[in-house]
């Protein structure tokens, strides 16, 4: 386990935390807040995923389906009810959960490519079928309060507030990993992992264990869409419900390291930086050069790194520092 | 043996697929400590009523009753927490792990918190004879299938079933495996083996079954169920040969 | 007069979706393997056909043909560079595979293409034919016709002549084929080849006869699923059978229903299927 081994992990870690603190406050102009509110949002969705993605090794892309509940949960609250979008958390939470019951227990009977592409078509069909629900707005979505009723609208003008706060919940499902991690929880969704047979055969509850992971994993993607939605107070099916969300969840998680715990935070420290600069070529026109760039990137991950960069310095460190030494 | 002294009783399984009938109505009785072999030609259907035995394929028809359990239609989890263990005939080690935490892996199933479940995963590592911190990946085949039984030895099983776990071994290495084997039977463990090599039979088990096209054709001591008509016929030329010449160290693996 | 219309539209497009899902279910039956870029390869099938055209100024025989050798190119290029590496390893790598590539090839086109809809210019097959009192569009005919046969082609291919009863025997067994003497490499790099191919072949006979752009991978990628799934993976005349249905379901729901719902219906079906019937209708499970 990547806490364990390196002795200096500690101290790297420290200051990770502390720079993940003071930036907003060094870099204070409004597009490096932006980027870092994206670049936690990438990070808090990626590590949800890889609680049964990368742990359990269950590859999901379909994840979309949790976060887009998660997105439409607060604004639901807010038009029909007018209540605040931050209610709308809780609520997705538990929507997102029993989805992920409803669809598991089927979509688990399937393994390797087969359950993959059942996780496509689910998020697909959800995704349609929210393009044709009026209740929800159909192709034109949802919208959040224009102007803040009080503090609890969370309209912040400044990117200030949304920093902190994803901050906060990307630390909180961080220590859930790693308290999972730890756990017999985290050993039997490994076990999952390299053989569900032979984990079967060792008394592994292999079928709940794998819910349990599916549940929590969407319980956390939702927080992840909830906050989005918080934050840019609109929703609409492609917003939420698109495979590309799916895709770039497990792309994220598979550059740092899919089933590590700081993995999906490497995979978005390096991903959304570079789409920034990517998305700003060309003037804006570059979106397209964007996910070319994804994609040549996933190929390679998955040709050469399949462990992801984390993996890819685990592998390299040893012989950089005989270098030093020699 | 009367009823409540065994702790396993198998009674005419059978396990068909669609036509064919791999398991055609199979009955093994084991009483508690015994080690008992199975033995047989390829495609005999050894491996199909192991899979019965230890959950993985549920029986056509039959009844596998354990400790006065009924086990014929659960599942393999269920038969893990009754108390029977299984290795693979190939080892499935969970390479991304320590071998430290592939045995933890097992521990779990009796003690759910880490630090119970750790140390009793050591104690097993060191009984083994493996290192701790190693990674799954970085061993070796008579490696791979030593972590297995250590990781099975960890949910501590009453019955243990090998499957093959002694192939493939060099002559020192084999040793090693049939002591170690020779270990977990005095630590009380009843023990179930499906084995090719004739010096782990002679020397290991009390009781052998001999399994041919899904039927149990003969049972009995190691020395009597060698020599008989039937057994012999079962097996084709060299094995011929080398079964009436009695036993040789460490044959080929299959 | 218009439903007759309405069922034979979506028998022809039909047939084509039937000649690129058998070059999905070819893979999947031989490999276990999904190629989430398969779509993708009708897409560039159809802009094959599209410079062909204006470039070479070819018709429809000589696009056809070209983008079945291209693909066919490019599938055997993948399996060799990439699939057959990542096949090997962790799942996770495996699904990424293609799906980088999917997203790789989409978005090259979106940027090399723009996102426009295109057409064919004027080709032999513009134009539309009466038959018993409605109207097709010439192009559609006979490209549903030629998918048939080259579906049942490729099907005839696999059952009766040696190279198929190497593919099958590959699919199989791998091991035990390599006993016979086959090379289990080059008969899933031939695969890979044909599978392309058909995507290939299947793009340039869609471009005839409808309007595209990139877009339209990542929606005949999920019809493929849905034809294999409803096909059964691994059967190619499953996957005739199944694409003749699905065209015909997606055709009749969209007049019937509407076209925002057509959708719906092609995709609760899938999953329907996945979750009920995993081996289809005449596939191996």
């Amino acid at each position: 386990m990547a806490v364990k081994q390196l002795p200096s992990s500690r101290a790297v870690i420290a200051l990770l935390a502390a720079a993940l603190l003071l930036y907003p406050l060094i870099l204070s102009d409004p597009f490096y807040r932006d980027v870092g509110v994206t670049f936690l949002l990438a990070a808090i969705a990626a590590s949800a995923w890889n609680i049964v993605g990368g742990y359990a090794g269950q590859v999901s892309v379909g994840h979309s389906m949790f976060f887009g509940v998660g997105a439409y949960a607060p604004l639901l609250l807010y038009t029909r009810w007018g209540w605040p979008p931050i209610a709308g958390i809780p609520a997705g939470m538990v929507l997102a959960v029993g989805l992920a019951l409803l669809i598991g227990a089927p979509t688990f009977r399937l393994t390797g490519h087969y359950f993959s592409m059942a996780t496509i078509a689910v998020a697909e069909l959800i995704r349609i079928f929210f393009g044709t629900w009026d209740t929800v707005g159909a192709a034109i979505g949802l919208q959040g309060p224009a102007t803040a009723r009080g503090w609890w609208d969370l309209t912040f003008r400044s990117e200030l507030p949304y920093y902190y706060i994803f901050l906060a919940a990307l630390a909180i499902l961080l220590l859930t990993t790693a308290a999972i991690e730890r756990r017999r929880f985290g050993f039997y969704l490994r076990a999952i992992k390299a053989s569900e047979r032979a984990a079967r055969s060792l008394g592994v509850p292999v079928r709940q264990t794998k819910m349990q992971a599916l549940a929590l994993s969407a319980a956390f993607t939702s927080v992840a869409g909830s906050l989005y939605v918080v934050k840019t107070g609109f929703i609409a099916p492609d917003s939420g419900f698109g495979i590309l969300i799916s895709v770039q969840m497990v792309i994220v998680a598979a550059l740092g390291g899919a089933g590590t715990l700081f993995g999906p935070l490497v995979g978005a420290l390096t991903l959304v930086p570079l789409q920034t600069v990517t998305d700003n070529w060309f003037g804006g026109g570059g979106s397209g050069l964007t996910y070319i760039l994804y994609g040549g990137i996933i190929v390679l991950i998955a040709r050469f790194e399949p462990g992801g960069l984390f993996e890819m310095w685990h592998r390299l460190a040893p012989r950089l520092r005989k270098r030093a030494h020699a | 043996m009367p009823e409540k002294d065994n702790l396993l009783e198998a009674t005419d399984v059978a396990k068909a697929f669609g036509n064919f009938l791999a398991v055609a109505g199979a009955d093994l009785v084991v009483a508690e400590n015994e080690i008992i072999g199975l033995i047989g030609p390829n495609g005999a259907g050894k491996s199909t009523f192991f899979n019965c035995l230890a959950g993985e394929t549920m029986p056509t028809s039959g009844r596998i009753v354990f400790a006065g359990e009924d086990l014929t239609r659960a599942t393999p989890e269920a038969h893990a927490r009754a108390g029977i263990g299984r290795t693979f005939q190939v080892p499935i080690t969970f390479t991304d792990m320590t071998v430290l935490d592939n045995v933890m892996v097992g521990a779990f199933l009796r003690h759910p918190h880490r630090n119970d479940a750790r140390e009793k995963a050591s104690r097993i590592v060191e009984l083994t004879g493996l290192h701790a911190e190693q990674p799954a990946r970085s061993l070796g085949t008579p490696g791979r299938k030593r972590l297995e039984i250590a990781r099975v030895l960890a949910t501590e099983p009453r019955l243990l079933l090998l499957d093959e776990s002694l192939a493939g071994l060099t002559p020192a290495e084999l040793r090693d495996a049939i002591a170690l084997v020779r270990r977990i039977h005095e630590m009380g463990v009843t023990i179930v083996i499906v084995e090719h090599i004739m010096e782990v039979i002679m020397t290991l088990t009390q009781r052998v079954l001999v399994f041919n096209q899904g039927h149990v054709i003969a049972s009995g001591t190691p020395e009597t169920v060698v020599a008989e008509e039937a057994v012999i016929e079962a097996y084709l030329g060299r094995r011929h040969r080398r079964l009436a010449a009695g036993s040789q160290p460490s044959g080929q693996g299959r | 007069m218009v439903v007759v219309q309405v069922i034979v539209g979506g028998l022809l497009v039909g047939a084509i979706y039937a000649l690129f899902s058998a070059g999905l279910t070819l893979i999947w039956g031989m490999m276990n393997f999904i190629n989430f870029a398969h779509g993708e390869f009708v897409m560039l099938g159809m802009y094959v056909a599209l410079l062909v055209v204006t470039w070479l100024g070819g018709g429809p025989a000589v696009f056809s043909v070209a983008a079945a050798c291209a693909l066919f190119v490019l599938g055997v290029g993948i399996y060799l560079s990439l699939v057959r590496e990542v096949i090997r390893g962790p799942m996770l790598a495996q699904i990424l595979s293609t799906f980088g590539l999917a997203l790789l090839l989409r978005y090259t086109a979106f940027f090399v293409f723009s996102a426009n809809f295109v057409t064919l210019p004027q080709t032999s097959l513009t134009g539309t034919i009466e038959l018993g009192g409605i109207f097709l569009p010439t192009a559609q005919l006979v490209a549903g016709a030629v998918a048939i046969v080259l579906t049942i082609s490729l099907h005839v291919l696999l059952t009766h002549t040696a190279v198929g009863s190497k593919l099958l025997a590959v699919a199989e067994d791998p091991a035990a084929a390599m006993l016979m003497g086959i090379r289990p490499d080059r008969m899933q790099a031939l695969a890979w080849g044909l599978s392309a191919a058909a995507a290939g072949i299947a793009g340039a006979l869609l471009a005839t006869a409808y309007p595209w752009s990139p877009s339209v991978g990542e929606t005949f990628g999920l019809i493929a699923f849905v034809v294999v799934a409803l096909g059964g993976f691994g059967s190619v005349l499953g996957s005739l059978y199944a694409g003749l249905i699905v065209g015909l379901i997606q055709e009749v729901s969209a007049f019937w229903l509407g076209a925002i719902y057509k959708d719906i219906v092609v995709y609760g079906l899938f999953v329907a299927l996945l979750w009920l019937r995993p081996q289809g209708l005449l596939g191996k499970a």
